[in-house]
């Protein structure tokens, strides 16, 4: 038999395996059905104006950030690449997420990554470092992680990962705002506002991609972000999760956020042609009952700027 | 002029000699502790200035690759110190000078010193070393002074530092009441900003680096500057300019009577039975100078060229060095690896065709300080015992950042060639392959592309076809596995550092497709490669 044979008859017989099941959502959702989460989608060149606006639609930063609380804003600063190159989250998009906590009175803004190249490298190369320097906030705290604060915890609603460690700040913070970048992913597809609380967690965390997609849903139930806003100023389509070449970048001046992670992640899965139940982890977040993943059920609150 | 004053100025003179080493001691650290990434692609200071100014490596690195080596001229600068002054280098700037004068004066015992044990040694040394780097089999390194004292700071005291550092902030963020941790945990801010390095890195052989330099401190105790007076090569070369030069000193003379307070004073046995002070020796310490009862010890004025008459190794023992400095090299290329070198010997970024990069490479460990991902280590053997503490990619322990050039930077010696960002990325140190039997894809149907998501090249290098296999249950899965494309691997080993596996990684690099060796290309499929 040809190769090609082969992979067709294997096709043919694991048909009932490859196609999507129907999804269910946990039993433990609760018999209400729950109420439509409002997703803000928002396009527009002038970045700073664009989160403003993103935020407003949503109940403004106040809504999430009360005086003297203890904030953690958590962008994806993986790679030793520049901001044109859309591997870490777009600088301007932090720095006026971080500006927005300070005028709501935040007591204190973290911000950190835990990034696969060398960490200095890629927080200034991110543009990351200059942006927060610029605000001159003394309760802007752009720090490497400290190895000391990852914290044993025992993930008692996972399925597959079961006990990880993770890093104390961002399970104490009185806010989390979780702020990826949409890119592509050789693995997951894409990597998206899960894939990035991988950034928070230490130990080898190559071992997760066995079982990615779900071990991202078991990680979601205990990294709980108040607010997970999607960078797709500029998208990486292809090499990913690092990229390098600006002819894999497509500029798209979008922002997407909602409280409800997995809501965020399957609308951002279409700005890249796919539905939201090709990225295994969203589908696995959501059959746990962790959000929302069809975009029908959402309150999407549109606007261009 | 009176005696007083004299005395008062030799007085100021000899203090001013110990605020200028403590001075370039300081200098030293400083320019140490700076030659790490700081937040710029090019460093603004590195300690290889150091190397740059060392005659010994100069001459040797130059006699080895028979050209000017436009890097090392700095080193014109000592020499000429050295015909104006003497020695004064080893007894005001040298960094390893000053640490064993600041160890003898807390752990010697003062008094008397005794004669020189091996006077001949480092002019003997000095020949050997010059004399086979002639011949091509580059020994400097393993004596120099710098090397030694850098080599064992950065690959042991230094990060040894940073682990006890980290265990001692950790132990009290776990376990001290919070009253202690306010005021330790600035205290550890602090020291993190300022001496302590980003990130604790890890050193094959640092034990024996630092073991090289903690017998240098611990011959102290057998006599002071034991291995400025019996070892050093450099201050021996320094002395040869020295006695060439216009510096001399005026000795005691028959007026002395029984006195030898000079001579068995003197931490360099400079001073001769006659009180006679040798200008190769001295290192203008001035400790005769202010403890001379009858203050005759002065500067004088030498005609340059007349002291080198004074030869400063016998005839057998020059013939004896010179025999030892032809045989050595004549036996190099006998041995396994001249025919076969080691596969794993996978070199920086930059770094010359391998014959002429081991006799440029100076050791002094600063490409391995500098690699920004732990991944430079010292060879022990697999370069051959003229290669010891030369740098290679361990990629299992850290990965060659592909954006980085730092390594370059810092080669005193062009060993390694600077890299503009452009060249890096398209210098290839070596080649990945897939060990299927480990790699879990292949071995276990299990999905994993870890190499994948970390290979930085902008087309990657590491592509995956989905395949269809067993897995140990006897059913089948479609799973993702990983290949390597031969084009675009430049060998920087991140695909074998990142590798989840717990302990061999299925994926890892050799310097097969080497850039610098064209003999090394990589068998093509269209028939093509397999030898230039």
């Amino acid at each position: 038999m040809k190769r090609r044979g082969f992979l067709k008859r294997l096709l043919l017989c694991t048909a009932g395996i490859s196609l999507p099941a129907p999804l269910l959502r946990a039993a433990g959702a609760g018999a209400q059905p729950a109420p439509a989460p409002d997703i803000a989608r928002v396009t527009g060149a002038d970045y700073p104006v664009l989160v403003k606006e993103t935020l407003d639609l949503l109940g403004g930063m106040k809504r999430f950030v009360s005086p003297g609380q203890r904030v953690v804003v958590k962008p994806n600063i993986g790679w030793d690449r520049n901001p044109d190159q859309a591997a870490n989250t777009h600088p301007l998009v932090v720095r006026t997420l971080v500006e927005m906590a300070c005028e709501a009175d935040a007591g204190e803004v973290m911000v950190f990554d835990f990034p696969c190249n060398e960490k200095r490298r890629c927080y200034n190369n991110s543009g990351i470092s200059d942006a927060l320097a610029a605000i001159g906030d003394k309760r802007v705290k752009l720090t490497h992680m400290d190895k000391r604060k990852f914290k044993p915890i025992t993930i008692s609603d996972g399925k597959s990962l079961k006990a990880w460690d993770i890093y104390e700040d961002a399970l104490t913070a009185d806010c989390y705002i979780n702020v990826p970048v949409a890119k592509h992913h050789g693995l997951s597809r894409l990597t998206l506002g899960l894939k990035n609380s991988m950034g928070v967690i230490g130990g080898r965390r190559g071992g997760l991609h066995h079982n990615l997609g779900q071990n991202l849903a078991d990680l979601a139930t205990v990294v709980r972000p108040s607010l997970t806003v999607i960078d797709a100023t500029r998208i990486l389509l292809d090499n990913g999760p690092q990229g390098g070449s600006l002819d894999d970048v497509r500029k798209m001046d979008t922002l997407l956020a909602s409280t409800d992670p997995v809501a965020a992640d399957a609308l951002a899965t279409t700005l890249f042609d796919l539905d939201p139940d090709a990225i295994a982890s969203t589908v696995a977040a959501y059959q746990m009952g962790l959000g929302e993943m069809q975009p029908d059920n959402m309150n999407i609150m549109e606007r261009s700027v | 002029m009176t005696t007083v004053p004299k005395k008062r100025r030799y007085l100021l003179l000899r203090r001013g000699r110990v605020l200028f080493q403590a001075l370039s001691l300081l200098l030293f650290f400083y320019l140490f502790i700076k030659t790490d990434y700081t937040g710029s692609d090019t460093l603004e200071y590195a300690v290889n200035i150091l190397f740059r100014l060392d005659p010994l490596l100069a001459l040797a690195t130059m006699a080895a690759v028979k050209t000017l080596l436009t890097l090392m001229l700095p080193a014109l600068i000592t020499v000429v110190l050295a015909l104006a002054l003497g020695r004064s280098f080893c007894g005001w700037l040298c960094p390893m000078g000053a640490l064993l004068d600041g160890w003898s004066r807390l752990f010697g015992k003062p008094g008397r010193q005794s004669p020189t044990r091996f006077p001949h040694l480092p002019a003997t040394l000095l020949v050997i070393i010059l004399v086979s780097a002639l011949l091509g089999l580059p020994l400097a390194g393993y004596i120099d002074p710098f090397s030694i004292l850098v080599r064992g700071f950065s690959q042991a005291l230094y990060p040894g530092l940073n682990d006890v550092s980290v265990a001692f902030f950790t132990w009290t963020y776990q376990q001290a009441p919070p009253l202690v941790n306010r005021i330790g945990e600035p205290i550890y801010a602090f020291l993190q900003q300022t001496v302590l390095p980003a990130e604790q890195k890890f050193y094959q052989w640092g034990l024996v680096s630092l073991a090289v330099l903690l017998l240098v401190f611990a011959l102290e105790f057998y006599q002071r500057r034991f291995f400025c007076r019996n070892l050093c090569p450099l201050g021996a070369l320094l002395g040869w300019f020295a006695r060439l030069g216009f510096l001399a000193m005026d000795g005691g003379d028959t007026g002395c009577g029984t006195c030898r307070l000079c001579s068995s004073r003197c931490r360099m046995g400079a001073i001769d039975d006659q009180r006679h002070i040798d200008a190769g020796r001295c290192i203008l310490c001035m400790d005769c100078f202010t403890s001379c009862p009858r203050q005759i010890i002065a500067f004088s004025r030498a005609l340059p060229g007349v002291r080198a008459a004074e030869v400063s190794l016998p005839r057998r023992r020059f013939i004896g060095s010179l025999s030892a400095a032809v045989l050595l090299p004549a036996v190099l290329g006998t041995r396994t690896l001249a025919s076969r070198p080691d596969p794993l010997l996978i070199r920086p970024p930059g770094s010359l065709a391998e014959a002429e990069f081991l006799q440029r490479c100076v050791r002094c460990g600063q490409c391995m300080q500098v690699c920004i991902s732990n991944g430079l280590q010292p060879v022990m053997l697999r370069a051959g015992l003229e290669g010891m503490f030369s740098p290679y990619l361990v990629a299992r322990t850290g990965y060659c950042e592909f954006n980085c050039t730092l390594c370059g930077q810092v080669c005193p010696t062009g060993a390694i060639s600077e890299l503009t960002r452009e060249q890096k990325h398209r210098f290839k140190i070596g080649h990945a392959w897939f060990d299927k039997n480990l790699c879990l894809p292949y071995a276990k149907g299990i999905p994993c592309i870890v190499c994948e998501e970390h290979c930085p090249t902008p087309d990657k290098a590491i592509r995956f076809r989905a395949a269809a296999v067993l897995d140990d249950r006897g059913g089948t899965r479609i799973v993702k596995q990983p290949y390597v494309v031969d084009d675009w691997c430049i060998g920087c080993g991140i695909c074998e550092t990142m590798c989840p596996l717990p302990g061999r990684s299925g994926i890892f690099v050799t310097s097969d497709g080497e850039g610098r060796h064209p003999e090394k290309r990589l068998p093509a499929a269209d028939g093509g490669g397999y030898g230039p």
